[in-house]
């Protein structure tokens, strides 16, 4: 995953949202068909998508695409 | 990176590649337009993949897609629940889209189950749903188990939820619509692993086996409850539960368990609205026993222990009423030696209701043993381990479920039994019965070929009815009928056995059973007539009768009799109602043709007929018909008591 572009793909891909790289920085809430539900298989699908643990709390807290963004790729460092 | 891979459907067939995978389908905003496609292209799929594809489809408006396909069989699904389960609504999603269902599911608030349940006037209920999922998880229990704790706190807090899930179940039942599965509540070791004796241990999984026990048995007091067993899911190498998932988002079992218990709803939720698999088709070479038998000859296949074991799964599936099928590319002679002679073969000729043996295009074959069997193509399901004659089958006639083997024989009967294509709520005694009548239906047609005139035919074939309000024990197979039959079903309707229960305990309803029997033996529980008295009428709620005993006048002695019935006890008129479904234009007529008139324009409940009494129609004179009613007292002629007597045995 090399940009936030690439987690909106999935997004728009494995969670079937129509959403666009416009959309990244929006409160989640505010995204459309967006579920609290959604984050927890964006979790499982980022976790595989990166190879790596990524702190669920921390993607639980997020308020944007952006903050999931680097949550999950700051997640070599944690 | 995201691929699509996983979500394209199967194109077994050059010509199936213009059939676009999901994902472009989603992408390109055409999966409601093409929905009808998407059955096929889930077929294949399974865990993960599956629910990938359920995440998508769950975005689409159920009603949307019935705009566009009126047709597509729909189910209202609530999942309610201890736990965050919004895990199990994509898995669910797809796998009744699998099952050519379309879900519409509706997620409880989180932790309402007991709400939901116990307050008549709930949103859950509001709904109606046809299916509620009540999703039981470990934490259900340990949420209230103090700390420090020792067994019989545990104990404690199970009496108290069974006496809630049991309390639940009589509100739901109560409520008078659609059917409650919960499942058994799986013991993670975490939790055993906190006693360090084992005395304790061995104490906590006693009483938490004796509790899930009591859990499963509700189901034998409750008709409208299913209790799932997760025991035989999770001894497949599920893990129970995600650790994380489990603290952080209170999500307490595993994605793996959820994918299971959805896979277990796709039969169930087939079951419920009537689409029941009924025959399973087998190819031979390499599916019944390895190698080819016109090239290897009787001696030189392979019926090896991967292969008997197999078997003797079909012989077992067999038993309870599964009707067993070869289709083959062979000559029959060799097929039918090998059934009879080989001595290492568990099934024989005599446990299949036909033997199709030729060289023709098994779609073809397919179709015309669906014909011979008076039965829809969508009843079978084709197992075979060439990938040709799967993705043949699947492209010609995709309405038939075709099963994969491969090349290993061990793990045949796992391929076979992944889904549950032949799942019944109950067994009634008819089940076993029906492969020995299927095969007496051949014999009959063998004695139809030997007369000149159908009249003379039926002349000699003996028929006898009886029409009689159906006992308690014939609750479940009334039920059945209505789940069973779709071309001689006036109205399409599906009644659960609680609801026949209830309508057999109605001093206004009638529920007569239909039996019937001829000179080739006992037809056993056919039909039914379910009716009501109000204002002075008898309303025919709906007329139903199996396919194999249609068109011999059966039902033409019954209406005669219920029409008798009605002007005996003072009716003026019977009013009757046919709704049309996908596969009963053949009995559009049925009432017109035996005197009755429409009352009303054609409206979405059907069309209403009304029939005067003034004339009424003839039992057909080759039928020997004894009606009753309840009240009557007549005595059973020698006849119908032979007809009862064959109906009890079997």
């Amino acid at each position: 995953m090399n940009s936030v572009d690439d987690l909106v793909t999935i997004v728009r891909d494995e969670i079937g949202l129509p959403i666009t790289p416009a959309d990244a920085g929006l409160p989640l809430a505010e995204l459309i068909g967006w579920d609290s539900v959604h984050l927890l298989a964006l979790c499982v699908i980022l976790e595989r998508e990166t190879a790596q643990t990524i702190s669920l709390p921390a993607v639980l807290e997020a308020e944007t695409l952006q903050a999931i963004y680097e949550v999950a790729v700051g997640a070599g460092i944690h | 990176m995201v691929t699509p891979a996983g979500i394209r459907g199967p194109q077994p067939n050059p010509n199936a590649a213009t059939t676009p995978d999901l994902l472009t389908l989603h992408h390109t905003g055409q999966l409601v337009r093409h929905y009808p496609a998407v059955r096929g292209l889930l077929a294949d799929l399974s865990g993960e993949q599956l629910t990938r594809a359920g995440r998508l489809l769950a975005r689409l408006d159920p009603d949307e897609i019935l705009t566009s396909h009126p047709d597509t069989p729909t189910l209202t699904v609530a999942v309610v629940g201890h736990g965050t389960l919004g895990g199990l609504v994509a898995p669910l999603t797809a796998q009744l889209a699998r099952h050519g269902i379309l879900a519409r599911v509706r997620l409880g608030d989180f932790d309402s189950y007991v709400p939901d349940l116990a307050d008549p006037a709930s949103a859950l209920y509001a709904a109606r749903p046809d299916l509620v999922l009540c999703v039981l998880d470990p934490e259900v229990i340990w949420d209230e188990v103090p700390v420090p704790w020792r067994p019989a706190d545990v104990e404690q807090v199970w009496a108290e939820k069974l006496a809630l899930l049991e309390s639940l179940v009589r509100q739901f039942e109560g409520a008078g619509h659609g059917t409650l599965v919960l499942n058994t509540i799986p013991l993670p070791r975490l939790y055993p692993a906190q006693l360090i004796d084992h005395a304790s241990r061995a104490r906590l999984a006693a009483l938490w086996r004796e509790a899930n026990a009591r859990l499963l048995r509700l189901g034998e007091h409750h008709p409208a409850l299913v209790v799932l067993d997760v025991d035989p899911l999770l001894g497949e190498g599920l893990p129970v539960r995600d650790s994380r998932m489990s603290v952080y988002a209170k999500a307490h079992l595993s994605a793996g368990l959820l994918d299971a218990y959805a896979t277990e709803i796709g039969p169930l939720a087939c079951a419920l609205i009537g689409r029941i698999r009924k025959v399973l088709a087998l190819d031979l070479d390499g599916t019944l026993w390895g190698g080819i038998l016109g090239d290897d000859g009787a001696e030189g296949i392979d019926v090896g222990p991967g292969f008997r074991r197999f078997q003797q799964v079909l012989r077992q599936l067999g038993a309870q009423g599964v009707l067993l099928a070869a289709v083959s590319k062979n000559d029959v002679e060799p097929v039918r030696g090998v059934l009879t002679d080989h001595p290492d073969m568990v099934l024989r000729e005599s446990d299949l209701v036909r033997v199709i043996a030729n060289w023709h295009p098994k779609h073809e074959n397919l179709r015309h043993l669906a014909a011979d069997l008076n039965l829809g193509v969508d009843s079978i399901v084709f197992v075979d381990d060439s990938p040709y004659e799967r993705g043949l089958v699947r492209h010609e006639e995709p309405h038939v479920a075709v099963v994969a083997l491969d090349e290993e024989p061990a793990r045949h009967v796992e391929a076979l039994l992944a889904d549950g294509w032949f799942d019944v709520r109950l067994l009634t005694d008819e089940d076993a019965e029906r492969p020995a009548r299927y095969r007496a239906e051949a014999e009959r047609r063998d004695f139809l070929h030997s007369f000149d005139s159908l009249e003379g035919y039926l002349r000699e074939l003996g028929v006898q009815v009886l029409l009689e309000p159906a006992a308690q024990a014939q609750i479940p197979r009334i039920a059945q009928i209505t789940l069973r039959t779709n071309q001689f079903n006036l109205t399409g309707e599906r009644l659960q056995p609680a609801a026949v229960a209830a309508l057999a305990q109605d001093p206004n309803a009638l529920v007569l059973g239909i039996r019937a029997a001829d000179r080739f033996g006992d037809n056993g529980l056919s039909g039914a007539v379910l009716a009501h008295r109000a204002d002075g009428a008898i309303h025919i709620d709906n007329f139903l009768l199996s396919c194999r005993v249609f068109a011999r006048g059966i039902e033409q002695a019954c209406l005669s009799a219920v029409l008798r019935h009605a002007r005996d006890t003072g009716a003026d008129a019977v009013l009757a109602r046919y709704r049309e479904t996908p596969k009963n234009g053949k009995v559009r007529d049925f009432y017109p043709r035996s005197g009755f008139v429409p009352v009303d324009a054609p409206a979405a409940a059907g069309l209403v007929f009304r029939h005067d009494l003034a004339e009424i129609p003839a039992v057909p004179a080759h039928v020997r018909l004894t009606a009753q009613f309840a009240g009557d007292t007549a005595p059973v002629p020698a006849d119908t008591a032979r007809v009862r007597a064959g109906e009890e045995k079997a």
